[in-house]
C-alpha cells in the first residue's frame, strides 16, 4: 500500500511522548508532596519537594552550591579533557598501525574490564585529595572508551576507501587526513556520552573519600547532620547535571551524525 | 448451489494515523468453489493481499459479507491457513517445531503433533531437515516448511499470499511444481494471490484479475488446461493466448 | 613511515573466506603473540622496577611487585581469609542481580507493550540511568544502615537498567510479521508473548545481562568503600589506608576475576540459548 501522504499531526500528537513524560513528572512531585498528607513525615528519614526547594533557594542563594559545583568540575575537567587528549590519540595509533593495535588490546580490555575504581583508595593515599589526586582517579576511569572508540573508529573504515586513496596517490598523511580524522569523531562524541558518566563516578568516588568540599562532600555532609533537604537538593542536581549532559551529547550526536544510533 | 467461499460487496478502507484514508476494497464480489484452485492477479496495491488477510480473519471489512461453507469469518480458525511471501517462521524453532505450532496452538498431544509433522515434512520433500533452523534453509525449502505448516492443521482453506515472490526465478519454477503435487494430495481449495500471469495460468482453474485501488473484481477467466500440469504446457499456443488475455485486461490496471 | 604493507592492502581488499591467501604461522598468531606479550613484559618491567631505578626510602616501602602480590593473593585464598569478605561481597552482588532481573524483566516486558507507559516512565530511566548510582549511597545508607541492604541496592539500581532498557527494546523489536503469522493460527495474547516476544528478546536480555554485570561489581566496589563493615572492599580500603598496597591489588585482583568469570557464563548461557542465530551477532 503506497502511503505518499505527508503525516498530518498536530502539536499534542508530535509532541506526545515528551508532554506524557512531562506529566509523569509532574504527577511524581505532586504525589510526593502529597503523600505526607496521610502518611507521617520524618525529616530525619525523608523530604519533600517544598522543603527541597527552600533549602535549595538558600544553597544557591549562598553561593554554597555554586561553590561546591566548582569545587567538583576542576578535577572532572581536568581529568576528563587529560582522557580526551591521551585517549583518543592512543586509539587511533591502535587503530592505524595493526601491531600496536595487537599488542594492546588485550591491555586495555583487562583495564576496561577490571572495576579499576578499586584502585582508588590507592590513588587517594598517595597522591592525596587534591585535585591531582581526584583527577587522576577521573583520567583513569574515564579514558577507556575514548581509546576504544578512537580505534573502533580507525578500523572501520572502509578498506575500500583507502585503497582509493592511494591508488590516486595519496601519502600517508593524505589519508590521514582525508579519510581517518573525518571518519572518527562520530565515535569520540560516542565515547563521550559514555565516559561522561564515568568521569561522574569518579568525581563522586574521590570526594567521598576524604575531601572538604565538592557536591559529592556536600551529599555526605547533609546526610550526617540529617538535613535531608539540602542533601536530596543536591542529590537531585548531580541528576539534572549527569541527564543535561549525557542527553545534550546524545543530541549533538543525532544532530551532527544522524546516521548513528543507540543508547 | 453456493460457492464454498463467498464474498459480496466487501468494502475496507484503511485509515492510518495521521494520513488520509485508503480505500483497499469497493464492493468486492468472489465466488470460489470448493476444491478450486483460483489465483488473483492485479496491480500492487489493490487489495489482494487485503482481501487474503480478511479471509484469514485477522482485518474485518467495513462492509459486506465474507462466507466460508456459509458461515460468516469472525477472526482466524482452524479452517483456513496462510502461507507468507516472506516465510513467517519463528527463528528460534526447527523447521519440525514450526510446523507443528499450529497444532499445539489446537493443544494437540505430542505425539499426535509428531505424526502430523512428519508424514508432512515428507509430502513436501523435507525429509532430513526436520531439525534445521530457518537460517540454515534455503528460500525454497523455508517455503515448503511454510506450506507444511499451513496444511499441519487441515485446513479446508489455503490462502496464499504471493508465496514464491520472494524466491528465485528457478526455485520458483520449482515451488510452482511442487505445490501442485501437493496440492493433489492434500485436496484444499486454495486461494493464491500472483503477480505473476505465468504462475496464475499454470497452477489455476480459474483466475481472476482485479482492478487497481480500490479493489473490484474486473474479470474471471477459466483456464480450461488439463490436469495434471507439466511444464510443457507453458510452451503451447493455449497458455500464450490466455496469457495475453490476462495481460490485456491486466495492464489497462496497472499505472507506472 | 607507515606499517601497512602491501600484503595488508591485499588482503583488506580480497573479502575474507574466498580465495584469502593462506597466512603463515605468524600471522594466525601475531596478535596473541603481541597481545600476551606486551601484558608479560610490563609486568617483568613492574617486577624489577625497584632493582634498576632509585626511589626514596619511603617509596620502596610500599612499592609492591607483582610477585608480592601473587604471594598475597595466594596466601588470603591458602589461609582462607579471602573466604568470608568475598562471600559478603558476592552475596550483595547475587541479591542485587538477582533483584534487578526480577524487576526489571517483566517491566521491560510491559514498557515495550505499552507506549504510553514507556512514554511516562522515560524520563525517569533517562534521569536513573545517566546518573552515577554512588549519589544515593549516602542516602541508602541513612535509610538501609551500612549492612548489606545499601549495597544491595546500589548493585539493584546499577544492574536494573541495562536489564530494563535492552528487554524493552527487545520487545519493541518484535517481529510485526511474525506477530500476525501466530495469531492466524488462534495465537492469543499470552501466546504471542510466549511464542513470539520472550524468544526474540532474548538475545537483547543477554546483552542488557552482560552490561549489568560489569554495573554491578562496580556498584559493591564502590558501596564497600564508603558504606559498609564487611566484604572485600572494606579489606581493600583499610589495607589502603595500612598502606598494604598488595592487598589493593589483590582485591582488585579478585574482583576482575567474578566479573570475567560471571561473564564468561553468560556467555555460555547465550551460546546455548541462541543456537538458532545465523552465526554472527553484533551483541556488544
Amino acid at each position: 500500500m503506497d502511503e505518499d501522504v505527508a503525516p498530518q499531526q498536530n502539536f499534542a500528537e508530535r509532541y506526545r511522548k515528551p508532554l506524557l513524560g512531562a506529566l509523569a513528572v509532574a504527577i511524581f512531585f505532586a504525589a510526593w508532596q502529597a503523600i505526607f498528607l496521610v502518611v507521617p513525615f520524618n525529616p530525619l528519614f525523608i523530604s519533600k519537594p517544598s522543603l527541597i526547594f527552600e533549602g535549595y533557594a538558600d544553597l544557591i542563594e549562598s553561593g554554597d552550591l555554586a561553590h561546591d559545583l566548582a569545587v567538583s568540575a576542576v578535577p572532572f575537567l581536568y581529568g576528563f579533557g587529560a582522557a580526551i587528549i591521551v585517549g583518543v590519540p592512543l586509539g587511533i595509533v591502535m587503530g592505524w598501525y595493526p601491531r600496536v593495535g595487537y599488542a594492546l588490546d588485550p591491555l586495555m580490555t583487562v583495564f576496561y574490564a577490571s572495576p579499576l575504581v578499586a584502585l582508588s583508595p590507592l590513588v587517594v593515599i598517595f597522591f592525596g585529595v587534591g585535585v591531582g589526586g581526584k583527577a587522576l582517579i577521573i583520567f583513569f576511569l574515564s579514558v577507556f572508551p575514548f581509546v576504544f572508540n578512537a580505534c573502533a573508529g580507525v578500523r572501520t573504515v572502509d578498506p575500500l576507501l583507502i585503497n582509493v586513496v592511494r591508488s590516486l596517490g595519496g601519502s600517508e598523511w593524505d589519508l590521514f587526513r582525508k579519510v581517518i580524522f573525518p571518519s572518527v569523531p562520530p565515535y569520540i562524541v560516542a565515547a563521550s556520552r559514555i565516559a561522561v558518566g564515568r568521569a561522574l563516578i569518579g568525581v563522586l568516588v574521590g570526594e567521598f573519600f576524604a575531601a572538604s568540599e565538592g557536591i559529592g562532600y556536600a551529599i555526605s555532609r547533609f546526610g550526617d547532620i540529617f538535613s535531608l533537604d539540602r542533601m536530596f537538593g543536591c542529590i537531585l542536581t548531580v541528576m539534572v547535571i549527569a541527564v543535561v549532559l549525557t542527553e545534550s551529547i546524545r543530541w549533538a550526536e543525532r544532530a551532527a551524525f544522524p546516521w548513528r544510533s543507540g543508547r | 448451489m453456493t460457492a464454498y467461499i463467498q464474498g459480496r460487496n466487501v468494502n475496507l478502507t484503511f485509515r492510518p494515523p495521521n494520513r488520509g484514508p485508503v480505500r483497499a476494497l469497493a464492493n468486492f464480489d468472489i465466488d470460489v468453489e470448493d476444491g478450486e484452485f483460483l489465483s488473483i492477479v492485479g496491480p500492487s496495491g489493490c487489495g489482494k493481499s487485503t482481501f487474503l488477510n480478511i479471509l484469514l480473519g485477522l482485518i474485518k471489512p467495513d462492509s459486506g459479507d465474507v462466507l466460508i461453507h456459509g458461515k460468516k469469518i469472525s477472526g482466524p480458525g482452524t479452517d483456513r491457513a496462510m502461507v507468507f511471501q516472506e516465510f513467517g517462521l519463528l527463528p528460534w524453532r526447527t523447521a519440525q517445531n514450526n510446523i507443528e505450532l499450529g497444532l499445539e496452538l489446537k493443544k494437540v498431544p505430542a505425539e499426535k503433533r509428531h505424526a502430523i509433522a512428519g508424514r508432512l515434512i515428507d509430502l513436501v520433500g523435507l525429509s532430513g531437515f526436520e531439525s534445521h533452523y530457518p537460517h540454515e534453509l534455503s528460500g525454497g525449502m523455508k517455503q515448503r516448511v511454510g506450506l507444511a505448516r499451513a496444511l499441519a492443521t487441515d485446513p479446508e482453506v489455503l490462502l496464499m499470499d504471493e508465496p514464491f515472490a520472494a524466491l528465485d526465478a528457478q526455485t520458483r519454477d520449482l515451488m510452482q511444481a511442487e505445490l501442485l503435487r501437493v496440492w493433489r494430495e492434500a485436496r484444499k481449495t486454495v486461494l493464491f494471490v500472483t503477480h505473476q500471469i505465468d504462475e496464475a495460468i499454470y497452477l489455476s482453474d480459474r483466475v481472476m484479475v482485479m482492478s487497481k485501488r480500490p479493489g473490484r473484481a474486473k474479470k474471471i477467466f477459466a483456464i480450461p488446461l488439463p490436469r495434471p500440469r507439466d511444464y510443457e504446457m507453458r510452451v503451447t499456443p493455449q497458455f500464450n493466448e490466455l496469457k495475453l488475455e490476462i495481460w490485456n485486461t491486466l495492464k489497462d490496471e496497472i499505472t507506472v | 613511515m607507515t606499517e601497512i604493507q602491501a600484503d595488508d592492502l591485499i588482503i583488506a581488499a580480497i573479502p575474507a573466506g574466498s580465495d584469502a591467501p593462506r597466512k603463515s604461522v605468524w600471522q594466525r598468531f601475531e596478535p596473541t603473540i603481541l597481545g600476551t606479550g606486551t601484558i608479560v613484559l610490563l609486568l617483568l618491567v613492574w617486577q624489577f622496577l625497584p632493582d634498576f631505578v632509585p626511589m626514596k626510602a619511603g617509596t620502596k616501602l610500599f612499592f609492591t611487585v607483582p610477585s608480592h602480590i601473587a604471594g598475597t593473593l595466594w596466601t588470603m585464598f591458602a589461609t582462607g581469609s579471602i573466604w568470608k569478605p568475598l562471600g559478603v561481597s558476592a552475596s550483595a552482588f547475587a541479591i542485587g542481580l538477582a533483584m534487578a532481573i526480577v524487576v526489571g524483566l517483566p517491566l521491560g516486558v510491559l514498557l515495550g507493550r505499552s507506549a504510553t507507559l514507556n512514554a511516562m516512565v522515560d524520563p525517569f530511566i533517562t534521569a536513573f540511568n545517566a546518573t552515577p548510582r554512588l549519589v544515593f549511597l549516602p542516602l541508602l545508607m541513612l535509610w538501609f544502615g551500612i549492612g548489606i541492604w545499601s549495597k544491595v541496592a546500589v548493585v539493584f539500581l546499577g544492574a536494573l537498567f541495562p536489564l530494563l532498557i535492552n528487554t524493552y527494546e527487545g520487545v519493541r523489536n518484535a517481529d510485526k510479521l511474525l506477530i500476525n503469522v501466530v495469531r492466524s493460527f488462534g495465537a492469543g495474547e499470552w501466546d504471542i508473548a510466549r511464542l513470539v516476544v520472550v524468544p526474540n528478546s532474548l538475545p537483547f536480555i543477554i546483552v542488557g545481562l552482560r552490561l549489568a554485570i560489569g554495573r554491578a561489581v562496580l556498584g559493591v566496589v564502590v558501596s564497600e568503600f564508603f558504606g559498609s563493615q564487611d566484604g572485600l572492599g572494606v579489606v581493600m580500603v583499610r589495607a589502603a589506608s595500612e598502606f598494604k598496597v598488595d592487598v589493593v591489588f589483590a582485591g582488585l585482583i579478585v574482583f576482575a576475576a567474578l566479573s570475567l568469570i560471571m561473564t564468561a557464563l553468560v556467555k555460555l548461557l547465550e551460546d546455548r540459548l541462541t543456537r538458532w542465530r545465523p552465526q554472527h551477532s553484533n551483541a556488544s
